[in-house]
């Protein structure tokens, strides 16, 4: 164990807010603080291309594919004063944390020069095309139709709830590909582009008002045949692969994200009087032990190098973030009071609070339920029996 | 002692219920969204069978009833999640007119033309008021900035009381939502509503629901009794209420996955409702507090013989 920073370290953390600071303060000034998923897509496409440029985009990447080969100390720095500096989200997170690593670890020679470099220089945006309407927990069963065809995969079918899709270049989608399976068995995992005729992309509100996610429609969309990452019927295989990832260090940045989230909210009692309310107080005071307990869970969890089997760390993670998240949404609101329930606006949009409160909503739904994150602790952390389910 | 209600009083709420199931359903709830939120034919409608005048003595040619009957039809306005202010103008605004004696003009109460909006200094904001308009989480809220100038206690401990009602009634629409969703929604080759982890949260949503009716009753009654313990009564109500509310909306949302995070399922409508009214008229805070200060204060008498007070 080594915990704290080294003098090395340290100078690597002036560099990383130098640099940031220097693109907020100028040409990226009007992104600066934005927290809204949704908002300035375009300008924020240009900062992801910016960050690229400089290869801040993926530095724990290797250098080959644009990165850094960033350690977990200066990745946690480079968090850290990102967060610090009132940068807006990644809106190809889903690319940076979950496409390329997947492509890295699991795609061809090829796969990795087609693909790799782009993300890391922000020029690919991707999207995750997992869920169905009649697969969400049961991911498993997704019905989305894939076959080979002319020397292209031929998809049919639809995804749901595909954050991002419309400002999105590619998906990737897990796809059936053999006729009459069921199951993990007979999937495909393919990535397509998304700028074709046969992809359709329909918003859906949130209930914020924003619309972040989507309904995504394939008529007989198309991908070349080696745009599949492994093989033919290894599609599970590779969406629990990338899904290992979701645990990766893009939990650093989330979590300094909460940081500023809970600091906001402390100045809010400090301002309104609340942090005079003792159960406020004391509130406040467990949302910030709540947040150095996954401060150092997620350091514990990311410093295991050895990923041949999940453990305890790493399976009670997204449970513990999330439902801590979602009460702090509640304690956000209780701060406010009843001014958390107006804006003064004519439109439907809200404030940082009151977003949280909505947004927070969903932590303990996407990324696997609540009650699937307690199934997995118990049934393969803890090795309890299977609970019984239906025929599938 | 008798905590039952009497027939009248069960028949009136069913009635109110089965009426606003038929004529206010979620589907109309989305056409008010779209717009322009208030159709005054679902205000004549409610002036018609008598409800804008529930609380407006019978020499002002209302129905005279009392806070009990109130409350009673206030869940039902929040079951169905009502978007006029009945609530907020015949059940908080009339019966303050009326205990201050001022009962010109309530004759158009009944009939629907006037309504009642009056402010105070905790509920700066007032449903359907005139004033500077604010949006409201609640989409179907109008709200507007009304400058209080005075603090009456009778005004807050009556809308506190609604808010209650209407939480309780809102917090059984969203467990029926979730309850029926859990049992049309298959994943795993079975109904969601099945994995005991779905069920037991939903059975714990009921325990909280089922134990805030009674203290909403009772303070009710309470207030209606003008006993001197009713302020805290109503603290007791507004808090278990809230609570009640806030964790079925959690639980309802968790239950309808990503569909409970949308705006296109009607669930969000009884949840930003609910959010409204926990914060309005007091929020938990201010309710904790007068139930610690009465209590530790002295105010309230404790001992066996108050412990069903
Ligand atoms: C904001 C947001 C963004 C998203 N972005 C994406 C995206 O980009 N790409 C993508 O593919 N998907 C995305 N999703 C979808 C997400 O992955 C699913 O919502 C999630 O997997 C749950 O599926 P579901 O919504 O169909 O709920 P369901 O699976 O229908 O679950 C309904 C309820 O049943 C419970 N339940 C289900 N199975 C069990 C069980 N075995 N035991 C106990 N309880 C059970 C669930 O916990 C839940 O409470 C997003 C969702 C949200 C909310």
């Amino acid at each position: 164990m080594k915990l704290g920073f080294s003098p090395e370290e340290e100078l690597f953390r002036k560099e990383c807010a130098d640099w940031l600071n220097a693109e907020m303060a100028g040409e990226f000034r009007d992104i600066r603080g934005i927290t809204k998923l949704t908002a300035s897509p375009e300008r924020r496409k240009e900062w992801e291309q910016r960050l690229g440029e400089a290869r801040w985009g993926c530095i724990g990447w290797p250098e080959s594919w644009g990165g850094r080969n960033a350690t977990l100390a200066q990745q946690v720095i480079f968090a850290e004063e990102y967060a610090r500096a009132g940068v807006p989200g990644r809106v190809n997170h889903i690319g940076i944390e979950l496409a390329g690593p997947t492509i890295l670890a699991f795609g061809t020679e090829e796969q990795k020069q087609r693909f790799l470099p782009d993300i890391a220089a922000g020029k690919t945006i991707f999207c995750q095309g997992f869920s169905e309407p009649g697969a969400g927990s049961d991911l498993a069963s997704v019905r989305t139709k894939g076959r080979l065809e002319g020397g292209e995969w031929v998809v049919n079918g639809q995804k749901i709830w595909t954050s991002l899709a419309h400002i999105s270049d590619w998906i990737f989608v897990v796809t059936r590909t053999e006729e009459g399976t069921k199951g993990p068995k007979g999937l495909t995992f393919l990535m397509m582009p998304i700028d074709q005729p046969g992809i359709e992309i329909r918003g859906i509100t949130q209930i914020n008002g924003d619309a972040e996610f989507n309904e995504t429609f394939f008529t007989d969309a198309r991908c070349a045949a080696d745009s599949m990452i492994g093989a033919v019927g290894e599609g599970w295989k590779i969406a629990m692969g990338l899904l290992a990832f979701e645990r990766g260090v893009s939990t650093l940045g989330q979590q300094m994200g909460f940081r500023n989230e809970l600091d906001e909210i402390i100045a809010a009692a400090r301002a309104n009087g609340a942090a005079q309310d003792p159960l406020i107080r004391q509130r406040i005071a467990r949302a910030e032990i709540g947040l150095r307990l996954m401060r150092y869970g997620a350091l514990r969890m990311l410093s295991n190098t050895d990923h041949s089997k999940i453990d305890g760390a790493a399976l009670t993670y997204k449970i513990q973030w999330a439902t801590w998240r979602r009460s702090l949404g509640e304690l956000a609101m209780d701060v406010l009071g009843q001014a958390g329930e107006v804006t003064d606006g004519s439109t439907y949009e809200w404030g940082t609070l009151p977003n949280l409160f909505l947004y927070s909503r969903a932590d303990t739904i996407y990324g696997g339920t609540n009650q699937i994150q307690r199934n997995l602790i118990a049934e393969r952390g803890l090795g309890m029996p299977r609970e019984p389910r239906g025929d599938i | 002692m008798d905590f039952r209600f009497s027939d009248d009083q069960l028949t009136l709420a069913e009635s109110v219920r089965d009426y606003l199931a038929g004529t206010h359903g979620p589907e109309v709830l989305r056409r008010l969204d779209a717009e322009g939120n208030r159709d005054p034919a679902i205000w004549q409608g409610l002036a018609d069978m008598g409800l804008t005048g529930l609380l407006v003595p019978e020499a002002q040619g209302g129905l005279g009833m009392g806070l009990v009957e109130a409350a009673l039809i206030a869940a039902e306005c929040g079951r169905a999640c009502l978007a006029e202010p009945l609530v907020d103008s015949a059940f908080v605004g009339v019966p303050w007119l009326v205990a201050r004696g001022q009962t010109d003009g309530l004759d158009e109460v009944v009939a629907g033309t006037r309504r009642i909006a009056v402010p105070h200094p905790i509920n700066p904001w007032l449903a359907d008021s005139e004033g500077a308009a604010l949006t409201s989480v609640d989409p179907l809220r109008n709200l507007a900035v009304a400058e209080a100038t005075e603090a009456d206690d009778l005004l807050l401990n009556v809308g506190a009381l609604m808010s209650a009602a209407q939480l309780v009634g809102l917090s059984d629409a969203m467990l029926s939502q979730a309850v029926e969703y859990a049992k049309v929604r298959t994943q795993f080759g079975q109904p969601v509503g099945a994995f005991q982890g779905l069920k037991h949260q939903l059975a714990s949503c009921s325990v909280a629901i089922e134990f805030a009716k009674p203290v909403v009753w009772r303070a009710a009654q309470a207030l209606q009794d003008g006993l001197p313990s009713a302020p805290v009564h109503v603290s007791h109500a507004k808090l278990a209420a809230s609570d009640a509310a806030m964790l079925t909306a959690e639980t309802a949302i968790q239950v309808h996955g990503a569909m409970g995070y949308t705006y296109e399922v009607d669930l969000h409508f009884w949840m930003k409702r609910s959010w409204a009214l926990c914060g309005a008229w007091g929020d938990r805070a201010f309710h904790y507090h007068r139930v610690e200060e009465a209590l530790l204060g002295g105010a309230q008498p404790i001992g066996p013989e108050h412990t069903f007070a």
